[in-house]
This record gives structure tokens, C-alpha cells and sequence, in this order.
């Protein structure tokens, strides 16, 4: 746990100072601006919720993912991943709770997103279910950082994925639902979707959101954890995986 | 005639440069399934909250915007490419050649408005009919020849501001994407421009994306000849503008950096 | 016949950097530097010392504080364009190539800067490639060249426009010996064809061995110029002589003589007398024949201990 605290403190300070941090807080309301300019000009002022959440996710997902394709590579490249395998501590761990913080701070963008809606839009977006917003913004940080725990560790063991980098964004907004919800998606698309951690979110957020009692919220966090701590264990299986080959190898040599 | 032999010489050997650097990052696979992927993907993304609208024009408006939004979003990585030129610490060497940097840099990053302008043809032809977008044969050189339009001018826009990010590369992927993000609020791609406040049509009404997606929608609606050919003429023109302000933009970074010192080799 | 280059009172301040507290660095205090056509002419310094703001200011990338400098008579403030078409600029380190082209492809772009084209660009890309030696190796990427292959690169670069003036910052930093030899080799043949060199090194042999002239500089302010060998001899008042089988109490004597200022005795017995006067040589010397000693000679101090003196004790040669 102390390890955890550490590791997540200095990814945390590290974090902060990156420009692609800066970048997501920056484009963030941007993309508010965006998706309220759309849903005023058609008057579905019920979906003003949808415009505030979606940014969230998206600077959630981004970044985590930013920071998890550096994460491994960068150490690799800096040649301290043989050190850091070399401590004491687990390394697993450290991955974890590096993303944690990350995604952590990414959830700032939600005040921002918000901010936005009131202002110069006028939209005060109420939340209806506190409770049920915190418990989802924080179980889908954890879920985001097992996901992308898992995502560093594939770009380790598959180079080649580093290049798609680009394409684990938009795919996954459609699929996570996190602007139109997953019941627009076509038939086939759907049981897919339900298997990413983000359309379970995006739901549950939009639900904390609306007058509307939420119904079944023990089961939809559940579903959120469950995928997170899925994601969670394949990402700590291919870095214990990278470690073994690292040890017997001396290295990580680049396949 | 001789400077234009040579500027056009120097335009040349600069896209190579270009052309290379776009080899080194992609290849067919990446470029398709990488790129083009996640390209076509945002493209859905917003044509599905056209559907979500449940509303046959509203769809048709954001599947035409969001198609013609791709080339701007890869033509803005203008600011990145340039600002690796103080990366590789060329900026000294540049400055000492008898040559307009402008040009230089003209040349050096015309990978990204080539390369946009293939996936929102892509997008507007291949993937748009998927929402029933349709175009007939007569409209397709229209858009052959209004995308690269749009993309080349939108390309004098981020010459332009990569000149600011030039020697603080730390600020480059922000300044690109921020700009990219502007245009696709304001400049009638997910909502008409009066949809805004006249401060705000007045700015997009000086971005060539604004009239070069008035065109190309011009087009889609059958639109008099007359009405696409005044929109391409506006975009032109914005293009021109900004290539103009790009020329001087560059010209008094030059100076600047003679009077600071801000050309290094950088680190 | 007037100077390739020349600097009156050339001055360049900077602001002091944040943390530094107010106040400007000086990197040249009012230069005065006469390059004469056809010289190569070794700029000598330590780090810091304002080489490279030289170099910049007289390559038009950095303007003057105040003072003026000019190339083939063309002023750097002012005829901006006739200083950039007349010189060639090699900057050191293995920085300012574009590693995803090959060699041709690098000097047919910077060929297009400096105005060349079609025809005349190809055949002097060739010509390059050819003298560098690079010509077997014009179809790989950069990327993957040594060190020692992408200098002769920039050197290549540095020549595109033909011009009458090179201006070299530190050529040979971070080059192996070998690297070093045939750059060296390369410099002896521009100086045969006329061209003016400058050289920045902070390496006295370099100077020496490739050098017309050395001017020392430190601190932004040149402290002497003159011929390698001159410069050592203009500190013969610092000559020395060694000599074998010197016996203690001729030792003694010849630590007693007035112009001696350190006589002593070497690990290996060779007796080392350091003299500040002409006339204490001579002494010293008629004082080892007359007790028979015939093993024994004099040294010149090289550039590197003249190098070592003036900067080492500033006050010693300031004149220029
Ligand atoms: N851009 C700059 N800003 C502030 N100080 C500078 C700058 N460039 C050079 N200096 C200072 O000027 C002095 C001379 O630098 P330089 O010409 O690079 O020396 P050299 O090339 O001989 O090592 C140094 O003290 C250096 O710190
Ligand atoms: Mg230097």
C-alpha cells in the first residue's frame, strides 16, 4: 500500500507538469463547447448531460491510455525498466497506481466540462445522485488504470500496437457509448460494447445525472469493477510475463 | 522568374523532406488501419449523434462536417512537424541560408494536407453513403477538387501558428489541437455558423474550413455553380491571407531570434 | 586587398538568466578580429569563452549589441542576404541533419537554399559527396551513419555554396581520432583553394595543427593572436632547459642564478630549469657546458602551456 501511495505521489508530480495533461484540461471544454453547441441547436436540452459527461470520459480515456503507452516503453527506452525490475517493489503495482493518478486528474475535467455548460451556455446541469456520480467517477479511475495497466503492457509485448495507438480513441468512444448511449449502436454492436468498462460508466454517469431514480446501481458498479479488475489482472499477468523475460533474458529486447 | 525557380526548388526539395519523414512514421498498414481507422471512427462517432437526433437533415449536416473536419485535423499537425525542426537543431543552419524560412517550412509538412485530403475523400465517399450520404457522379470531382482546396488552405492556418510554437515545441500538440477544436465548433461543421454570436461568425468567417465546407455542402445540395465556385473563391482567398500572414509571421520570428538568440540546437 | 573578416568593438550581451540575479552576461566584450582572405585562423577558448556567439553573429543568425562585424565587406546587420551567400556554416556535434533522408537528399535541400538548382545542384552534390567520401554510402539513411560520416556530412553542407568563407564551431567535438585525422586532411584542402577559415576549438592541438593563426579568447575578450609557433615564442621569456647528469651541486648553482624561477630534479634524474629571461637561458646553459654537461636542451613551451599561461594569468598578454 505504502508502495502504492509512493509510486501514485510521484506519477501524480510528474503528471501535473506534463503538457499532455495541460493538453486534456485544455481540450476538454472544447469538446463541452462542442457537443452543447450540437444537442442547443437541435433544442435537446435533455441531452446537456450527455454534452458535460462525454468530455470527462474522454479526457479519462485519453490520457490513462497517453500515459500507459509511455509508461513501459519510456523506462524501456531510458533503459531503467532493468532497474526497476531490479527493486524490491512489485512492479505491477507501481504501473497501477502510476495510472491511477493519472486518470485521478483527468476526473478535474468534470468541474471543468460543467463550467462550461453555465457558462456561456446558461445550462446548470444538477447532479441528482451524488452519491452514485462519486462511486462511478471512482470506480471507473480504477477500471481506466487496470484497462490501461493492461494496454502499456501489450505495447511492450506487440511494438506493432504502438502504431494503432492512435485508433484505441474514437472506436472506443462509440463503443463505451460515452456521448450516444450504446442503445443507438446497432443490434450486433451491442453485447461488444458491454464488454468495455466505459459503457457501463457512461450509463451510470448519465443516470446520476437525470431526475429519474437510478435503478439497479449495485449491479452496474459491480459490472464496472468486474471489467476493471479483469482488465487489471490481464495487465498484471503480461508484466509479470515482461519481467520473467526480462529476468532471463537480461533484457527487453525489442521483438 | 528566377525567384520563383528557385523558391519552387526549394518548395520541392522540402515536401522529399516531408515525404520521407512520412514514410519513416507510416506505412501502408499503419496508415490504413492507424489512421484511417481512428479517422473513420470519429467520423461515426458523430454521425451516430446524428442518429441520436433522430433527424435525416441533422445526420446529412454532421456526417458531411465531420468528413471534411479530417482533413483539418491531420493538416494541423503542420505546428507538430514543424516544431521538430528544433528538435533535430536545424533552426541555426536554416537561418543562416540566403532563403525565406517560410518556404522552407511550406514545403517541409505538405505530407499532412495530402495525406487529409485522401481520408475525408475516403470518409465523404466511401464511409458517408453508410449513413445515406450519397453522391452522384457529377459531384465527385466537385469534391476531388474542393477537399484539397480546404485542406491546402487550412494548411496556410497552421503554418501560421507553428511559427509561434516554433522554438517552444512543449506547447505544439495543445496549440494543433486547440485550433482543430475551434474549427470544428465554429466553422459550420457540427452547427451551422449562425448558430454563434457575430463575434464569432466574423472570426470563422475568416477560415478558409468555414467556405470550403460551404462549398462542399454547396455541392451536396446542388447549389448554383455560381454559389460553389464563390465559396471556393472565399477560401481560397482566406488561404492566401493566411499564407501571407505565415510569411510574416516566419520572417519576424527570424528576426526575434536574431535579436534573443532563440535558434539553438535545442535539446 | 581588405580583410575575409573583420570585427570592430564587436559587443553581444545577454540578459542574465532567471536565478542568476539582474544584470547582463557579457559574451563578447568589443572584439576586434581581423581575418586576412585565404587564412585558416584558429579561435581558441574554453568553454563559455564566446566562440559560438562569434560564430553566430558573423553567420547572421544573431544580431550585434553594438560594434560591427563584416564578411568580404559585406556587413552581418545590414547586407544580410551578400554575408549568407558568401559564407558556409559547419556547426559541430552530429546535430542539424535530417536522418530520415540520405546524404544526397540532405545536400540536394540545403543546395535548393543556397540558391542552387537542376542541373548545377546535382552535379555539385556529387562533387560533395565524392570529397567527403560519403559518395558509397549516398543512398542510406543518415540515421544510421557514425559520428565521424555525419560530420563530414555537415562539412559537405557547410561547402553546397562554394564559399569563400567557413565559418567551423568546434568541427571535430565528439569525433574518434581517426575521424579527426581525415577532417583535418579535408580542412588542408580548402585552405590549398583559397577559402577563409574560422575555427572554433577549445583543443590546442587542433589549433596547432591546422592553424595560420590563433587568436586566445576568454571571457568575450581576445587576449593575443598570432602564428602557433610565434605565440609559443613570444613567451620564449618562459623557455626552459632540460639536461642528464647534472650534478647536485651544479643544480644548486643554477638555483641561484637571478632569471632562474624553479630549478628541480625529475623522478628519472633529468634535471628541468624554468627561465623568465633570453639572457638567464644563456646562463643557464654556459653554466651546464662549463661543469660538462653535454646532454642538455632547450624547449619551447607548446601552444597548449602558452594556452595554460594566458588564460591560467590574465594579465601577462592582453595586447591583441
Ligand atoms: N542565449 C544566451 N543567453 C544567455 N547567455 C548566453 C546565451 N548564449 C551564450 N550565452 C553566454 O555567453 C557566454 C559565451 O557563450 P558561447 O559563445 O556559447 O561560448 P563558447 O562557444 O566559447 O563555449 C557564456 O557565458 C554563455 O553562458
Ligand atoms: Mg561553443
Amino acid at each position: 500500500m505504502r508502495l502504492f501511495r509512493d509510486a501514485f505521489r510521484f506519477q501524480a508530480a510528474l503528471t501535473l507538469r506534463s503538457p499532455d495533461t495541460v493538453h486534456v484540461l485544455v481540450t476538454a471544454p472544447l469538446y463541452t463547447v462542442v457537443f452543447m453547441a450540437i444537442s442547443r441547436h437541435a433544442h435537446r436540452t435533455d441531452l446537456a448531460a450527455y454534452a458535460v459527461l462525454a468530455p470527462v470520459l474522454m479526457s479519462l480515456w485519453s490520457l490513462a491510455l497517453l500515459t500507459a503507452g509511455d509508461l513501459i516503453s519510456r523506462e524501456r527506452s531510458r533503459g531503467t525498466l532493468e532497474a526497476m525490475v531490479a527493486t524490491p517493489a512489485s512492479f505491477p503495482v507501481v504501473v497501477l497506481a502510476r495510472i491511477t493518478a493519472v486518470t485521478t486528474i483527468s476526473t478535474v475535467s468534470f468541474v471543468e466540462s460543467w463550467l462550461v455548460a453555465w457558462w456561456p451556455f446558461g445550462v446548470v446541469v444538477r447532479v441528482e445522485h451524488p452519491l452514485t456520480l462519486l462511486w462511478c467517477l471512482v470506480l471507473s479511475a480504477l477500471a481506466m488504470a487496470g484497462t490501461a495497466s493492461a494496454m502499456s503492457a501489450l505495447y511492450v509485448l506487440l511494438p506493432t500496437a504502438r502504431t494503432l495507438q492512435n485508433s484505441f480513441t474514437y472506436p472506443f468512444y462509440l463503443l463505451g457509448g460515452i456521448l450516444v448511449p450504446v442503445s443507438y449502436l446497432p443490434e450486433w454492436l451491442r453485447p461488444l460494447s458491454r464488454l468495455v468498462f466505459l459503457s457501463w460508466s457512461s450509463d451510470l454517469l448519465r443516470s446520476a445525472l437525470s431526475p429519474a431514480p437510478v435503478v439497479d446501481e449495485l449491479p452496474r458498479l459491480a459490472a464496472i469493477a468486474v471489467l476493471g479488475a479483469a482488465g487489471c489482472a490481464v495487465g498484471g499477468l503480461m508484466i509479470t510475463r515482461i519481467l520473467r523475460r526480462v529476468r532471463s533474458t537480461g533484457t527487453l529486447a525489442r521483438t | 522568374m528566377r525567384y520563383l525557380v528557385r523558391t519552387s526548388t526549394v518548395l520541392r526539395y522540402s515536401a522529399a523532406n516531408a515525404w520521407a519523414d512520412f514514410r519513416a512514421s507510416y506505412t501502408w498498414w499503419s496508415w490504413t488501419f492507424g489512421w484511417l481507422g481512428r479517422m473513420l471512427a470519429q467520423v461515426t462517432f458523430f454521425a451516430f449523434v446524428g442518429i441520436m437526433l433522430g433527424d435525416q437533415a441533422q445526420l446529412r449536416y454532421l456526417v458531411v462536417g465531420n468528413a471534411v473536419m479530417t482533413c483539418v485535423v491531420e493538416t494541423m499537425s503542420v505546428v507538430a512537424s514543424s516544431s521538430s525542426e528544433g528538435r533535430i537543431g536545424t533552426l541555426p543552419l536554416l537561418s543562416a541560408a540566403p532563403v525565406r524560412l517560410a518556404w522552407v517550412f511550406l514545403g517541409r509538412s505538405v505530407q499532412w494536407p495530402v495525406s487529409g485530403s485522401l481520408t475525408a475523400l475516403v470518409s465523404l465517399l466511401a464511409l458517408a453513403p453508410a449513413f445515406g450520404v450519397h453522391w452522384s457522379p457529377t459531384q465527385v470531382p466537385a469534391l476531388v477538387l474542393l477537399v484539397p482546396l480546404t485542406a491546402l488552405s487550412t494548411y496556410a492556418v497552421g503554418l501560421f501558428l507553428s511559427a509561434f510554437v516554433l522554438t517552444a515545441s512543449g506547447a505544439r500538440n495543445l496549440l494543433s489541437n486547440s485550433a482543430y477544436l475551434v474549427m470544428m465548433a465554429i466553422c459550420g461543421v457540427q452547427v451551422p455558423v449562425d448558430f454563434w454570436p457575430s463575434w464569432v461568425r466574423s472570426i470563422a468567417s475568416t477560415l478558409p474550413l468555414t467556405h470550403g465546407l460551404a462549398a462542399i455542402r454547396s455541392v451536396g445540395d446542388r447549389a448554383p455553380v455560381a454559389d460553389v465556385l464563390g465559396q471556393a473563391g472565399l477560401a481560397l482567398a482566406c488561404g492566401v491571407g493566411w499564407l501571407v500572414m505565415a510569411v510574416l509571421a516566419f520572417s519576424l520570428l527570424e528576426q526575434h531570434s536574431r535579436r534573443r538568440d532563440a535558434f539553438d540546437f535545442g535539446g | 586587398m581588405t580583410d575575409a573578416v573583420e570585427t570592430r568593438s564587436l559587443r553581444r550581451t545577454f540578459p542574465a538568466r532567471a536565478g542568476r540575479g539582474g544584470g547582463e552576461i557579457v559574451a563578447l566584450g568589443g572584439v576586434d578580429l581581423s581575418i586576412p582572405s585565404g587564412s585558416v585562423r584558429g579561435l581558441l577558448g574554453p568553454n563559455g569563452a564566446g566562440k559560438t556567439t562569434l560564430c553566430k553573429i558573423l553567420s547572421t543568425v544573431l544580431l550585434p549589441s553594438s560594434g560591427t562585424a563584416s564578411v568580404l565587406g559585406h556587413d552581418v546587420r545590414h547586407e544580410t542576404l551578400a554575408v549568407k551567400r558568401s559564407i558556409g556554416v559547419v556547426f559541430g556535434g552530429d546535430r542539424g541533419l535530417y536522418g530520415r533522408l540520405t546524404p544526397r537528399q540532405n545536400l540536394q535541400l540545403w543546395g535548393a537554399l543556397y540558391d542552387l538548382h537542376g542541373r548545377a545542384l546535382s552535379r555539385r552534390v556529387d562533387e560533395l559527396l565524392e570529397r567527403v567520401g560519403l559518395s558509397g554510402r549516398a543512398r542510406d539513411r543518415v540515421d544510421g551513419f557514425s559520428r565521424g560520416m555525419k560530420q563530414r556530412l555537415h562539412l559537405a553542407r557547410g561547402l553546397i555554396s562554394d564559399p569563400r568563407v567557413l565559418i567551423l564551431d568546434e568541427p571535430t567535438s565528439g569525433m574518434d581520432p581517426v575521424a579527426v585525422r581525415d577532417f583535418r586532411g579535408l580542412i588542408g584542402e580548402l585552405t590549398a583553394e583559397g577559402r577563409t577559415l574560422l575555427l572554433t576549438t577549445h583543443d590546442m592541438a587542433e589549433a596547432e595543427a591546422v592553424c595560420d593563426e590563433v587568436t586566445l579568447i576568454d571571457n568575450g575578450v581576445l587576449l593575443a593572436t598570432d602564428t602557433p609557433a610565434r605565440l609559443a615564442a613570444r613567451l620564449s621569456t618562459l623557455e626552459r632547459v632540460e639536461a642528464d647528469g647534472v650534478a647536485d651541486d651544479v643544480l644548486a648553482g643554477l638555483s641561484a642564478l637571478s632569471g632562474v624561477s624553479k630549478a628541480h630534479r625529475e623522478t628519472g634524474g633529468r634535471v628541468v630549469v624554468h627561465t623568465t629571461t633570453p639572457a638567464a637561458t644563456s646562463e643557464v646553459l654556459a653554466l651546464l657546458v662549463s661543469a660538462g654537461v653535454t646532454a642538455l636542451r632547450t624547449v619551447r613551451p607548446s601552444l597548449e602551456e602558452v594556452y595554460l599561461h594566458v588564460i591560467g594569468d590574465r594579465g601577462m598578454l592582453v595586447s591583441p
